[in-house]
């Protein structure tokens, strides 16, 4: 707790500020000043333009907005159905919980980046911009729940046998009724779960991005702006190429200072 | 429980995920948009009639049980299947990849496991936690495998191998950092410490044996550490591995040099995580 609360003010600090980067007269992710490419830092462009003459802190803070948007919408989905499986799973029959187990294993048992990119590439590669953010995330959220069951299902389990779980079937507490009196137990496991989970998306999507397979252009994301660090004429002229990358490097500390403290 | 039964019931186990990775991968890339398409369909020489004749026969053999029969077929004949974008067996395509990314996975975890323990062992030794060696193992675990390789890269600097080891020795220095820390209270050695006995002797005698369950966890987990880092690192690098072939499969749907890879991956990944509870059960005897 000691950390938690500077992490969250900083990190509130940085939403705020790049919701007020959009809000700046004439901002737009996609808009091109084909008169300033590659500028340096200036007024009108306060971190630089990208080849294409786009305002760079525009496009940092659409991709910034868009990825935590994105990272926690699946993270969310990710502990619903944690939860839902886990808790199924050790309260249900044993060859349900059995099934649910067996294919937690077979996610598992290939390394993520692999699992991620042949999912992906078996999506439609040339989509609109917002579809390919949504389906990206989407697929981040498919993928992301094995682990996270595996962990609530061994919760769950301590539950069912607890003296006071026994106690309320014992005395005719229906199936509803436990998963009532159960999901809220789960809480402290679940919380950390999905923070866990949001650093660990935001990750992703930079991996991916960074291979050709996440966010597509003009949408700005931080895989697709780790493409202009290959662009090594580009980085004589402006050194503000490195800030995305700087930006993302202090997101994830700070998402994982907040995942460590939960 | 029997050591022959626990093999038997691993064995079944793999198996069984195997075989539904393999049914699940069919699955998704014959239903993937685009799969299906022939460049000849694209050929405006075609007549309509022809194209969707085309169209028509592909539909007709590719369906899922001759896909499956199709690549178990290759699985049983031993190369595996023909690669759809190289058109050659997909085993000579893996095998001079498998030494490429072997190579390079042993490598990374052994220079990973390296500086891991000689950090965690300094690290360990003081009194409280050591900002100096937290702080870039934090750090580096923040960085995504594609940033730290494109720097690597810009700085003309280190290459896949380092990579790979930097991302694996923040991840191991923590866990072992951890471990030691605590295996250095422990009341036991705190006895023995009272009583003179040299820190070498403490570390090989007493704090190694018992760290060694936790230690061939942490072997798995950087395993497929490694394996998931592959791709980026490989791509970015342009090394020739298993990681770039699999993103070029991915991208071309060639379905069996994909399955090939992901099987590899699957059996990597279930024979490392073997290791760990062999261990556990021969620290207990």
């Amino acid at each position: 707790m000691r950390i938690r609360r500077p992490v969250l003010w900083l990190l509130t600090a940085l939403i705020v500020a790049a919701s007020a980067a959009l809000w700046r007269p004439g901002a737009g992710y996609a808009r091109q000043d084909r008169n300033a490419t590659l500028a340096a830092a200036s007024v009108s462009h306060p971190a630089g333009t990208d080849a294409l003459g786009r305002d760079r802190l525009v496009r940092v803070a659409v991709a910034f907005l868009l990825s935590l948007a994105g990272a926690v919408a699946a993270s969310a989905l990710t502990t619903a159905a944690a939860a839902g499986v886990g808790t199924l799973a050790a309260f249900g029959r044993a060859s349900m919980g059995w099934i649910a187990m067996l294919i937690c294993d077979v996610f598992l048992a290939l390394p993520w980046m692999f699992l991620l990119m042949m999912v992906r590439s078996a999506l439609p590669l040339t989509t609109s911009p917002a579809n390919s953010a949504a389906i990206t995330f989407l697929v981040l959220a498919a993928l992301g729940w094995p682990a996270s069951a595996r962990a609530v299902y061994r919760g769950a389990q301590q539950l069912r046998t607890s003296d006071w779980m026994l106690h309320a079937r014992s005395t005719g507490l229906g199936r509803a009724g436990v998963v009532r009196h159960v999901i809220p137990n789960l809480f402290p496991l679940l919380v950390p779960q999905f923070l866990i989970s949001i650093p660990a998306f935001v990750m992703a999507e930079a991996n991916l991005g960074a291979l050709g397979l996440g966010v597509g252009e003009p949408l700005p994301s931080w895989g697709g702006m780790l493409f202009e660090l290959n662009n090594s004429p580009m980085l004589m002229q402006t050194h503000w190429v490195y800030f995305p990358v700087i930006l993302l490097v202090l997101v994830l500390l700070l998402l994982e200072g907040v995942a460590a403290e939960a | 429980m029997n050591t022959g039964f626990q093999v038997l019931r691993w064995l079944g186990r793999t198996l069984a995920i195997i075989l539904l990775v393999i049914l699940g991968s069919t699955i998704l890339v014959r239903f993937a948009p685009g799969y299906l398409s022939d460049a000849r369909e694209m050929d405006s020489r075609y007549a309509a009639e022809a194209r969707s004749e085309l169209a028509a026969e592909a539909a007709h053999s590719h369906s899922i049980p001759q896909m499956l029969a199709e690549e178990v077929g290759g699985w049983i004949r031993g190369n595996f299947g023909n690669s759809r974008q190289f058109d050659v067996p997909v085993a000579e395509l893996i095998e001079p990849r498998l030494a490429v990314s072997g190579g390079l996975l042993l490598r990374g975890i052994g220079l990973a496991w390296l500086a891991a323990l000689s950090a965690a062992l300094i690290s360990s030794a003081g009194r409280n936690p050591s900002l100096l060696w937290r702080t870039p193992a934090t750090v580096l675990l923040a960085i995504p495998t594609a940033a730290l390789a494109t720097f690597c890269l810009l700085a003309n600097s280190g290459g896949p191998v380092l990579v790979m080891a930097l991302l694996l020795a923040a991840r191991d220095f923590k866990f072992l950092d951890h471990a030691l820390r605590k295996a250095w209270l422990e009341p036991h050695i705190l006895q023995a410490r009272a009583q003179g006995i040299g820190t070498f002797r403490l570390l090989v005698v007493h704090i190694g044996p018992a760290l060694i369950p936790q230690l061939g966890a942490l072997a798995s987990l950087s395993i497929v550490t490694a394996l998931s880092a592959l791709v980026p690192v490989e791509v970015l690098f342009n090394v020739p591995g298993l990681g770039e072939l699999a993103w070029n499969a991915a991208l071309n749907r060639d379905l069996p040099v994909l399955l090939a890879v992901m099987v590899l991956m699957a059996l990597a990944v279930s024979c490392s995580g073997i290791a760990a509870p062999g261990l556990a059960d021969w620290e207990r005897a």
